[in-house]
């Protein structure tokens, strides 16, 4: 350096001097690198080691795992196939069942919801409404008459429904009218998240009895349904926010040029909340995948997902079977990170940068 | 140059259209920011809306992209009422004033957008976008993105993606006002050269008077959100309509006196000057240009006063005069010099001097007579 920085000069560059100093601003001293780094190091081990465990596990006999730790392969006990060969090879149809399940139910149940959920939050970043008061009520009235009468009164469905909706369509703008108040778009907002405020073991078995009216219980369907229902508040919650950041401008400007409200849509807006996008269906993928509490209410046998089959490991005469446990959770854990891996490479910032001044 | 002529020099290209703005009005919630704006651009017309920060422009250009819904009143472009046409079928191109480039696209991508969504050919769309880059001289940027460019490269790419297509009208938000003095005296030749040699409408926004003057066919003048003048720039400048207009074309600013007409004669503090028509009496304000004055010795002008400041501006020495408690520019020429708080007198060629009424702000008829010294 020509320059020597001024508080470099009037400290001398003496070894230790440099030791405690960044060498630009943004940069870090040695010594905080070295804090810094340790603790990284530290928490990856923290977090790693339970993924550690697993593996090692999934390699040992019941007799490794009983006699209290082990904990290196190859010196503290030898690594054995056994727990990978009854899953992967005998019973093999028994867990590629419940790995079909869960593929299917995560992949559909994520496209619906993000299909839905991004297009019901683009509305919200960029559409004003403001339905009335009465108009809700009034929706809700009729909506509560008309299963009240086909529940209670045995009225017959077809019929209820026309007539609350004939009500609702004849009484609608007298009664908004009526009722100025209005409501916008962030108490639409902040209703749907609401929906994830009752913890899901009090939804699940009013889920559970409408499924079994309908007949559905045990079907890939049920889980689908239930489970884009679920992850939509937090899909519009999460892609409202990344809509929003968008300059209008940008959107605007496509309009000017020709393009159609898809056009803009599809060529502006989506490639600029890719990143949005990506992050988003990573959570909800994870959340379908791992989902536990309304998979065991819905599925008995054919709709069995993954997670059904992990905590099948546990219990029974024979204790749990910890190693066939852990096989079944590396197996689950792997397609997760592959999707991680792929969905990363779009997760960019400073994506928007260049688009307007200031 | 008149409404006549700026006709008959676009006749030359066919498809300029006719742009009539009637009774525009626009509130944001109890905020009226446009009121009653009508204006019609004649086919061809360089247009310039020229008005303070905030006095409505962007809204008015924006009403006339089909952005902003208009709460009352009429745009017609051409033969057809646009009123009520979304946007994308109103054949305009619009600058933004935040330029509005999409990040994600390349230069060339950017400029080849509208030309894209129009479903032209690769080829043609390419010769175009490069055509397009050269006229604004960002051809070798094609490859770049908007975030790798500088502001005024940005604002050049914004122009060339508004000029790609020959749009019935541009539309154009201050789309100089993030370049450097030299870049954007250059720029505005180039607008001005590309608009003429194109031949297309344009409305143009800027709250700055020396692109309005250099750049207009006409200027029309706005503040808060009233049309307060419309006229080619030397109209505006040698006949302002009332004080706003008069105070804010110009640089610096018109001096004003505060006085009234008694017995036909302009009275104020210290100043005394005979009216020709004489207006009736009342509260009036006399108003003239800097450059038309010059400061002379003391009982040799029309005024005495006292010199406050003398600074050289470069090319002129800009005297600020102190009557009574009105402060009074005066250009002279650079190499003046005066002392502070020197005495001095004010003179100028009446007959150049403005005449307005003080409650209405409007010019009144009434012209100064000539003195003889
Ligand atoms: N979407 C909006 N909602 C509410 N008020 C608005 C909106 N857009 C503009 N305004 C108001 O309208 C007025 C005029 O705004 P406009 O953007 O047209 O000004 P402008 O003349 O373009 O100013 P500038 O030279 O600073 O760009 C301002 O007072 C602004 O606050
Ligand atoms: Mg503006």
């Amino acid at each position: 350096m020509t320059f020597g920085d001024p508080t470099q000069r009037a400290r001398g560059s003496s070894g230790i001097g440099r030791f405690f100093e960044a060498p630009q601003i943004g940069r870090m001293s040695p010594a905080s690198r070295l804090i810094v780094y340790s603790l990284l190091l530290f928490w990856s081990a923290f977090v790693l080691f339970p993924l550690y465990w697993i593996v090692i596990t999934s390699v040992k006999l019941p007799i490794d795992v009983n006699d209290g730790p082990a904990y290196l392969p190859f010196i503290d006990f030898a690594p054995n196939m056994h727990a990978w060969r009854d899953l992967l090879v005998l019973d093999l149809a028994e867990t590629v069942k419940p790995y079909r399940n869960s593929v299917i139910i995560a992949l559909f149940a994520t496209i619906a919801c993000m299909l839905i959920g991004s297009m019901a939050a683009y509305a919200l970043a960029r559409i004003e409404y403001k339905p009335k008061f009465g108009t809700i009520l009034l929706f809700v009235v009729a909506m509560v008459g008309a299963s009240v009468s086909v529940g209670i009164w045995g009225v017959d469905w077809r019929l209820a429904a026309a007539s609350a909706g004939a009500i609702f369509v004849l009484l609608a703008r007298a009664l908004g009218r009526r009722f100025k108040r209005s409501v916008g778009n962030g108490d639409i907002l902040f209703w749907m998240i609401s929906q994830r405020i009752l913890p899901p073991v009090v939804t699940v078995v009013p889920v559970y009895m409408m499924f079994q009216s309908v007949r559905l219980l045990d079907t890939h369907f049920a889980l689908i349904v239930t489970y884009t229902v679920v992850n939509l508040p937090i899909v519009v919650w999460l892609m409202y926010d990344f809509f929003s950041g968008i300059p209008k401008d940008l959107e605007e400007s496509a309009q000017l040029d020709g393009a159609s409200r898809l056009t803009v849509f599809y060529e502006i807006v989506l490639p600029l909340a890719r990143t949005g996008l990506a992050a988003t269906t990573l959570l909800v993928l994870i959340f379908s995948w791992n989902e536990y509490v309304v998979a065991l209410f819905l599925s008995t046998t054919n709709a069995q997902t993954m997670p059904i089959l992990v905590a099948a490991m546990n219990g029974g005469e024979k204790g749990v079977l910890w190693w066939k446990m852990c096989v079944v959770i590396i197996i689950m854990i792997i397609p997760v990170v592959l999707m991680a891996l792929v969905l990363q490479r779009f997760i960019s910032k400073g994506i928007l940068l260049g688009a307007v001044k200031g | 140059m008149s409404v006549a002529d700026i006709e008959a020099a676009s006749t030359a290209t066919s498809r300029a259209q006719k742009l009539s703005i009637r009774g525009l009005n626009k509130s944001f919630g109890a905020v009226h920011v446009v009121k009653d704006l009508s204006i019609d651009v004649e086919p061809g017309e360089f247009l310039v809306l020229l008005g303070p920060s905030g006095c409505g422009k962007t809204t008015g250009l924006r009403m006339i992209a089909g952005l902003e819904v208009a709460d009352s009143g009429q745009i017609v472009l051409g033969d057809s009422d646009v009123t009520s046409v979304l946007p994308k079928y109103r054949d305009v191109a619009m600058v933004f004033q935040s330029y509005a480039l999409y990040p994600h696209k390349t230069v060339a991508d950017n400029i080849g957008f509208p030309l894209k969504v129009r479903g032209l050919p690769i080829e043609q769309r390419a010769a175009a976008v490069r055509e397009a880059a050269a006229q604004v001289h960002m051809d070798d940027y094609l490859d770049r993105y908007p975030r790798q460019l500088s502001g005024g490269q940005r604002q050049r790419v914004a122009l060339a993606r508004a000029i790609v297509r020959r749009p019935s009208v541009f539309l154009m938000d201050e789309p100089l006002s993030n370049l450097d003095a030299k870049l954007r005296g250059y720029m505005r030749a180039e607008l001005k050269h590309m608009q003429h040699e194109l031949g297309v409408t344009t409305v143009y926004v800027t709250h700055d008077q020396v692109e309005a003057m250099t750049l207009a066919h006409r200027v029309a003048i706005m503040d808060e959100g009233v049309l307060q003048q419309i006229g080619t720039p030397r109209d505006v400048y040698d006949r302002p309509a009332n004080l706003f207009v008069a105070g804010f074309m110009g640089s610096p600013s018109m001096n004003f006196i505060r006085g009234s007409v008694e017995n036909g004669r302009f009275e104020s503090h210290g100043v005394s000057l005979p009216l020709v028509d004489a207006a009736p009496g009342g509260d009036v304000v006399m108003g003239f240009r800097p450059e038309d004055a010059q400061v002379v010795d003391p009982g040799a002008g029309l005024f005495d006063a006292k010199v406050f400041t003398a600074e050289l501006t470069g090319d002129v020495t800009l005297v600020t005069v102190a009557l009574g408690d009105t402060s009074l520019a005066v250009k002279m020429p650079k190499e003046y010099e005066v002392d502070y708080d020197s005495a001095v007198a004010v003179t100028l060629p009446l007959p150049q001097a403005f005449l307005f009424d003080a409650r209405s702000g409007q010019r009144l008829p009434a012209r100064f007579a000539e003195v003889a010294r």
